[in-house]
Order: C-alpha cells, then sequence, then structure tokens
C-alpha cells in the first residue's frame, strides 16, 4: 500500500461521490429527515393515567387517593352517562372509569361489600384492569379503614434501570436507529460507487498503473469509513447522542462504518447495475436493522437478535445515550461490535479482490 | 534487431475449458509498431491483458523492456501506456480530472494536462465533464491517458474502433508520432486498412494461436493474389473480368481484353491484408 496512490484514489473517489446528483442529494436529504424526525418526535413521556369518576360525596377522598397516587389523575363527572361516554371517546385522556354507587360510602363503613362499576375502552390490558381494581380498593380502604388483602407495591421487584417516573422517550429510543440509518444510506452509495467501477471497468484502468489492488481496496475502505463516519458523526451531533461519553460514542461509530464499509464493497461487488446493487444493499441491510427496531421495544433482545452483527452497535448507542453506560459495561457488546466490523471488512475486502480480478 | 521492447514467448491462458491462449510468441522492437490481428475471441485481449501485467500467464514467459514479468510488474507498469478497448473513463470526472488523476498513479505530482489535451485535438475541452464528451473524444481522451507518462512501451486495444474518420485520423496520427519516438507499440484492431497503414508487422491471431507475423507488405506478396480488373461493356450492360497476375496466360489475356473488348476502365490490384487473413484463418474478420 502507498500512501500517495492511496490518497490520490481516495479524493477521486470523495470527487466522484459528490459530483453524483443522486447520491450527494439523499445523503443530504438522509441527514436533515433524520435531524427533523428526531425532534419532532417527544422528547418525554407522559406517565399519568387518567381515571373517570361518578361519585356522589366522595370528591376529598377520590381527590386524596390521586394525590397519594403517583401519575394517577382524576377526571369528576356528574353522572354515569358522561363517564361512560368519557371512556367510550377516550375524552380528557380518560382511560378508564370507575362508577360509585351513591350509597358506597355509607355500605363500606358498615362493613358490607359495595358494588362498584369499572368501565373500561375495548381492548384495554389486563395489566390496567388490575390497575383499576386496584384503586378501587384504595378507595375502599381509605373509606372503611380495613387494609386490602395484598399490597402490591412492597411486593415489586425492578429489574435492571429502575425508570418508574424516567421512562425512556421516544426520542431517547428512536437515536439508534436514526444514527444506523444514515449509516445504511452510506451503505448504498459505497455500494454503487464500488459497482460503478467496476461495470465501467475503470478500476482496470488504475491497475494498469503502479496503482496496486491493495491500494485499491484501502482507498475504497478509507473513503467508505470516513464517508459513514462523518456523516453518523453529524447526525450524533445533532441529536445530542455525543454528550453522554464522547471517546466511547467515538469508537462504536467508528467501528460502526467500518462494518457497514464491509458490506457495502460486497453489494458493490455483485451488483451489476443500479436496481441490483440497490437490491443486494437493501437484502444486507434489512437485517442489519433489525437490532435498531427492536430497541424501539422493551424488553430483552432474543438470541437471534442479539446475534445479528449490527446489534453490537445498537447497544452500545443504546447502552451509552440512555443509560449512562460506561466502557465496562458496554464492552461486551462493543466487542463483538468489533468482531463484526473486522469480518464484515475483511470478507468485503476479498470478495471486492476477487471480482476485480475477474475482470 | 535491438533489444526487444516486448518479448513474449509461448503464452497460454485458459478460462475453464476453454483455450484463449495457446503457445503465442513474438517480439516488438523499440519505435516498431506490431499490428494484432483477429477476430472476436482471438485472444488478442487476454495477450494484452498478460502482456501489461493484468493476468498472470498460465505458461510462458514475458519480458517488457528487458523486465520480467510478473517479478517487476511495478517497474513495468511504471513505462507502459494502455489504451483499453473499453472506455473506461471517469465520466463524472472532466478530461482534466482525469489526466492529472492518473497522472498521481503513476507518481507524477506535478502534471500539466492541457498539452496532452491539445495533442490528442481536445484542447480547450479539457474542463467539460467526460460525460458530456462524443464517443470519439473520449478516445481521444484514452490516447491521452496511455500517454502520460511518455511510455516506452504502447498496448493500444481497438483504439479508433467506431470512430468517426476525424477522430479515427487524429488517433492515428498520434500512434505514428509515438512509434518515431521511440515507443513500441502493439496494436490491436479489426481493421485491415488501419494495420496496414501504421503497422511495421503484423501477426495474425485466431483461436488463440498465431497464424502469420510479417510485415504487410511481405504478407500480401507471399500469400495473396495480385490481378488485373478490366471492365468493359457488353452489350447494355457491364461486365469485368479478374486476370491473375501469377497466371501464365495473363499478359495475353490482357492484350487480347484491350484489342476487343469496348473497354471501361482497367485497374491493378494487389491481395489486401484482408484477403491473406481468409487465406489463413478460413474466415473474415468480423
Amino acid at each position: 500500500m502507498r500512501g500517495p496512490i492511496v490518497a490520490a484514489i481516495v479524493r477521486k473517489d470523495a470527487r466522484a461521490f459528490t459530483r453524483d446528483r443522486f447520491f450527494f442529494f439523499i445523503t443530504i436529504l438522509a441527514l436533515v429527515a433524520y435531524a427533523v424526525v428526531y425532534f419532532f418526535i417527544p422528547s418525554n413521556v407522559d406517565e399519568t393515567v387518567t381515571v373517570g369518576v361518578h361519585q356522589t360525596g366522595l370528591d376529598e377522598l377520590i381527590r386524596g387517593v390521586a394525590a397519594a397516587s403517583r401519575g394517577l389523575a382524576v377526571a369528576e363527572y356528574d353522572s354515569s352517562a358522561d363517564l361512560e361516554d368519557a371512556v367510550t371517546r377516550g375524552a380528557d385522556g380518560v382511560v378508564a372509569g370507575l362508577d360509585f354507587p351513591t350509597d358506597f360510602a355509607e355500605t363500606v363503613a358498615a362493613g358490607e361489600r359495595a358494588r362498584v362499576r369499572l368501565l373500561l375502552p375495548a381492548g384495554v390490558s389486563e395489566d390496567d384492569r388490575l390497575l383499576l381494581e386496584g384503586i378501587v380498593g384504595e378507595v375502599a380502604f381509605a373509606v372503611a379503614g380495613v387494609p386490602p388483602p395484598v399490597d402490591p407495591i412492597t411486593d415489586a421487584v425492578v429489574l435492571g434501570t429502575d425508570r418508574v417516573g424516567d421512562q425512556m422517550s421516544l426520542q431517547d429510543q428512536m437515536r439508534p436507529m436514526l444514527l444506523f440509518f444514515v449509516l445504511m444510506v452510506e451503505t448504498f452509495a459505497l455500494a454503487s460507487l464500488v459497482s460503478i467501477e467496476i461495470q465501467e471497468r475503470t478500476v482496470t484502468a488504475v491497475l494498469a498503473t503502479p496503482a496496486r489492488i491493495g491500494d485499491v481496496l484501502a482507498a475504497k475502505g478509507i473513503f467508505g469509513t470516513g464517508l459513514a463516519f462523518v456523516e453518523v458523526l453529524f447526525l450524533a451531533l445533532v441529536i445530542g447522542a455525543l454528550a453522554p461519553n464522547l471517546p466511547l460514542m467515538l469508537v462504536a461509530l467508528l467501528l460502526g462504518s467500518i462494518l457497514v464499509t464491509g458490506f457495502g464493497m460486497i453489494a458493490g461487488s455483485f451488483g451489476r447495475d443500479f436496481m441490483e446493487v440497490l437490491f443486494i444493499s437493501f437484502a444486507f441491510m434489512i437485517p442489519l436493522a433489525i437490532p435498531a427496531m427492536a430497541a424501539l421495544f422493551p424488553g430483552t433482545a432474543p438470541l437471534w437478535v442479539r446475534l445479528i452483527p449490527s446489534f453490537g452497535l445498537v447497544d452500545v448507542i443504546g447502552g451509552v445515550t440512555t443509560d449512562g453506560e460506561s466502557w465496562r459495561e458496554v464492552s461486551g457488546a462493543l466487542a463483538s461490535l468489533a468482531a463484526w466490523s473486522t469480518a464484515a471488512f475483511v470478507a468485503g475486502s476479498m470478495i471486492l479482490k476477487r471480482r476485480v480480478s475477474t475482470l | 534487431m535491438s533489444r526487444p521492447a516486448i518479448a513474449a514467448a509461448d503464452l497460454g491462458y485458459s478460462y475453464g475449458d476453454v483455450r484463449a491462449v495457446d503457445g503465442v510468441g513474438f517480439e516488438v522492437a523499440p519505435g516498431e509498431t506490431l499490428g494484432f490481428l483477429g477476430p472476436n475471441g482471438a485472444g488478442k485481449s487476454t495477450t494484452i491483458k498478460m502482456l501489461t501485467g493484468q493476468l498472470r500467464p498460465q505458461q510462458g514467459t514475458i519480458e517488457i523492456l528487458g523486465m520480467r514479468l510478473p517479478d517487476r510488474l511495478d517497474d513495468v507498469q511504471g513505462r507502459i501506456g494502455v489504451c483499453f478497448e473499453e472506455k473506461n473513463l471517469y465520466t463524472a470526472m472532466s478530461g482534466k480530472e482525469n489526466l492529472v488523476f492518473f497522472a498521481r498513479l503513476f507518481g507524477i505530482r506535478r502534471f500539466d494536462p492541457e498539452p496532452l489535451l491539445d495533442r490528442v485535438g481536445l484542447g480547450g475541452r479539457g474542463d467539460d465533464r467526460v460525460s458530456e464528451y462524443s464517443k470519439g473524444m473520449r478516445q481521444r481522451l484514452m490516447m491521452a491517458r496511455a500517454l502520460i507518462n511518455r511510455p516506452d512501451v504502447l498496448f493500444l486495444d481497438e483504439p479508433t474502433d467506431g470512430l468517426d474518420p476525424v477522430s479515427a485520423r487524429a488517433i492515428r496520427d498520434v500512434i505514428r508520432a509515438e512509434a518515431e519516438r521511440g515507443a513500441a507499440v502493439l496494436l490491436t484492431t479489426h481493421d485491415m486498412h488501419e494495420a496496414d497503414s501504421l503497422s511495421d508487422r503484423v501477426a495474425f491471431i485466431n483461436q488463440g494461436r498465431i497464424l502469420a507475423l510479417d510485415a504487410p507488405e511481405a504478407l500480401k506478396l507471399e500469400h495473396g493474389e495480385r490481378s488485373i480488373r478490366i471492365r468493359f461493356r457488353s452489350g447494355d450492360g457491364v461486365e469485368e473480368e479478374v486476370v491473375p497476375l501469377d497466371d501464365p496466360g495473363a499478359a495475353d489475356r490482357v492484350r487480347a481484353a484491350v484489342a476487343e473488348r469496348d473497354l471501361i476502365t482497367i485497374h491493378t490490384e494487389e491481395a489486401t491484408l484482408e484477403d491473406v487473413f481468409v487465406r489463413f484463418a478460413g474466415r473474415r474478420l468480423e
């Protein structure tokens, strides 16, 4: 590998990229669009559950229960019909209704069982139903002074990060996905540049000079990685993904750029025209995007998702930006990412080298 | 002959079961132009790929400027120029940018592309993107690219294929000038007239083998047929008679025609390279 030759090829690739209006346009578009999307998505989570209540004579009691319960709000209605209508339409953010009988206080105070109608909209979850039943029990406790048979709060154990009152916003969840999508766009751009070079046989002309295939591969690797890294870095800066741990994020994004460069070289080697390159690029990128999509949903990713090469990247970004994880905490994911990036880059280089040798 | 600029001996290369080049050998001296003639698939391009280091020969030896390939590929590729059959230029870049880029690959840091562009008739168009060039202009730029490093050996693969007469003439002029400068030129072409006018010697290649190798004139004299074509009026029509000069009664037949026919024209004809090729290969060049 000779520096001046590699530098000349990198400069040429950069020029070819900026001259290609399509790739230049979709790159700028992707960066702007993802940044705009990020700032349009909600940055906080409203954890308040609003329950509609129709009752007579329990105003203070109900408000007291609501005030004592974190995340519970009460909307009062004058009649059962109004309450039913609100629950049906979801008016005032009401997710359920409690229709207390007029003699509720007296009945409970007398130690008798009172019947409270729990109004639920179609499709309500079992969890929400249980929550609302608990509220009824709380009210009964407050009126009668008799504790309910089970206090679920005392038995609750939060595994992992306790995010009660500090839920991950959609913005936080989207961060890994947006950053990965930028890398995806660059995979396609690099694949197309490689493919054009092969199809137009310009690489043959390059190899008829003192330039060697190693110089070409090094230049493609540097250009592809550099292009992807600069762009993903830009978006990361804009959406504030670098702030929690700059060195760690730089390493993760650099490894991610190397990963997609490897896949770009593979796609570019096989694609014979624009549509084929598009198809092959997406054939790689769609599975690679699965971990980024999975990050939108709570819970631990299944094993098969964890085995996807891009999982390490998403895991590190998510861990660092949302949970403030340290080098030590993400070391496993980072090692996995480094291994996959190396494998993808080596495979891409070998396949491209073989493709060029058959021209 | 001085030390050959190109010396190929017993070259062989197969693509799977297909024998593309089979025992090809020849030499080209500095300042000499060797025309490499053959139909598509004859083995011309594979031979050039081996000579320019793009393919490693499976059989035989190659020396370029006294340097063995592939051992001294770097040294060799710094001193050769290649004009490919495909117009493999960077179309998003200008003509100047293409030349400057390739100059960098040759290690030329300060390179002024203007004189080279002028030389191939592209003066004033160097700043235009290659995507805006006509086929002829692209071919001229390819030729200019092959000359960037002032090569001692030029490999030209169909350099005038499909070009308009003006562009073809411009390129032929450059080839002649390069040979006069002292560069050895290996020229592959389908165009027999071009080969005849540019080549000091020609090699006929077919099915991977060299069928004949000599000066065009020698090949025509040795293997071609000279004749006299006589056109005359006959009734309301025109007829013609071809008299082979090697025929023992040729002189009498010509005299008789002059005396007895209502002549329109008499032309002497010598064999073309095409005729000679057909005699060797049993087929015409397509």
